[in-house]
């Protein structure tokens, strides 16, 4: 990542992209009736647009660059804050969407730290610190919710009557 | 549509996708819509044609042209499209039962006539909207299906050699939870002149939990396309079923039907003899 241009356009994809996961995931709980963690999804997708709001906010005057979707430089396949589809599961808990939702702000934080504390530019080190203690603060929202949802008991994906169920 | 002003969610409906929650095709829907909004491809330009399947669900989802044909014959409608507006992009998408067992005949001499058209396979080696049995991508020894209780006792089907060998002239692999490098794939299927062939690993969650693995087993080894067919072969001698990556880019032309003075429907009606 080479200049604030570059880095102000990660910072769009990655919540941009957070946005419409959570968004795809609460359509997909959606579909099966799921409505508590449709709700959660909903949200974690709203919070993410008004955090693309900030990032796009900050590149107002700036002509961002174009990056092809699979030239961004994230440290894994995917924007660090998009949240993995395959983890979802129709009966899912609220418990199981917040540990989701921690995990992808974890990442979020530690991909901003790693930048804070390693960039050449200060300019993106001020502003990847900056990021990072808001990530960091999500975290600690996500981790006082999760208080209030506790672990599922062990045969929570148990159902009687599958929706679909092997002939 | 003007640069940049394409985004991915241009090109999807307001359906809602059914499939089970944790399926692999929801990122395959992603990367699809994705990779035209790279190519910025106007949805007026661009057709989907799908077999039977819920992988074949996917056109509903899309704003683009779509047909939700017969089982296993995505391809005949699609080529038949393409030879008749040359203009769209077309695409086909489908499984692997539909794309490699009722259409299996379809899928070989699609490749071999080279039509300028992208064909997605999402493959989980089961039939999924049947609820479970073996497809012909199953592993002989896997009995998981009342069907086969000792397994399909088969050899699997190999798609890219299958390819290959009937003149596919790009065929690539990908992975669904490997949803950049699988739009990397689709752009550069799309954009190739020829019969473009994309081999997704798409697992499915409900009739083979076991998928869920394959993150763990998938590896970027097809790092170069190779040009040559003899290179390709050997190469995919030593596939596991887990390399991914564009493995094979041809420059055969692709085919273009005889051109022929224009018909009406009239004309037409009067070759044939009732």
């Amino acid at each position: 990542m080479d200049s604030l241009e570059e880095f102000i356009a990660h910072a769009v994809a990655l919540e941009e992209d957070s946005a419409v996961r959570f968004d795809d995931m609460a359509d997909s709980l959606d579909v099966h009736q799921n409505h508590e963690v449709t709700d959660l999804f909903r949200k974690m997708a709203h919070y993410s647009r008004l955090h693309l709001a900030e990032a796009q906010k900050l590149a107002e005057g700036m002509t961002l660059p174009h990056i092809k979707p699979w030239e961004y430089k994230w440290p894994d396949k995917e924007p660090p804050e998009t949240p993995g589809m395959d983890a979802t599961h129709y009966l899912m808990t609220p418990h199981h969407a917040l540990v989701m939702a921690l995990d992808s702000e974890k990442r979020g934080h530690d991909f901003y730290a790693a930048l804070a504390a390693t960039h050449e530019n200060p300019r993106i080190r001020e502003l990847a610190q900056e990021f990072a203690e808001e990530e960091a603060e999500h975290v600690a929202l996500l981790q006082a919710m999760l208080l209030r949802y506790p672990a599922p008991p062990p045969d929570w994906d148990e159902d009687m009557d599958p929706p679909v169920s092997v002939d | 549509m003007d640069a940049v002003v394409a985004k991915p969610q241009d090109y999807k409906s307001d359906l809602k996708p059914i499939w089970c929650p944790g399926c692999g095709d929801f990122s395959v829907l992603a990367a699809i819509t994705r990779g035209l909004a790279e190519l910025n491809l106007p949805p007026k330009d661009v057709a989907l044609v799908s077999g039977i399947g819920c992988s074949s669900r996917l056109p509903a989802y899309s704003t683009l042209y779509g047909f939700h044909s017969v089982h296993g014959r995505a391809l005949p409608v699609a080529s038949g499209l393409k030879l008749a507006r040359p203009d769209l992009t077309v695409l086909s998408v489908g499984g692997d039962g539909d794309g490699f067992s009722i259409g299996g005949n379809h899928f070989v001499h699609a490749c071999r006539r080279n039509v300028d058209l992208t064909y997605i396979v999402m493959d989980n080696s089961v039939y999924g909207m049947t609820k479970g049995q073996a497809s012909p991508t199953t592993q002989a020894d896997w009995t998981g299906s009342k069907l086969t209780p000792e397994g399909p006792g088969v050899a699997p089907f190999r798609p890219l050699e299958m390819a290959l060998s009937s003149g596919a002239t790009f065929i690539s692999r990908a992975f669904s939870g490997d949803p950049m490098e699988l739009t990397r794939q689709v752009c550069a299927a799309v954009q190739h002149k020829g019969f473009s062939f994309v081999h997704v690993l798409s697992p499915c969650v409900t009739y083979r939990p076991e998928q869920k693995g394959w993150r763990e087993l998938v590896h970027g080894d097809f790092t170069e396309p190779y040009t040559d067919r003899r290179d390709a072969f050997l190469r995919l001698l030593d596939d596991d079923g887990f390399t991914t990556g564009i493995l094979y880019q041809g420059a055969a032309a692709p085919f273009q039907p005889m051109p022929r003075a224009t018909q009406s429907v009239a004309d037409l009606g009067d070759q044939f003899v009732i």
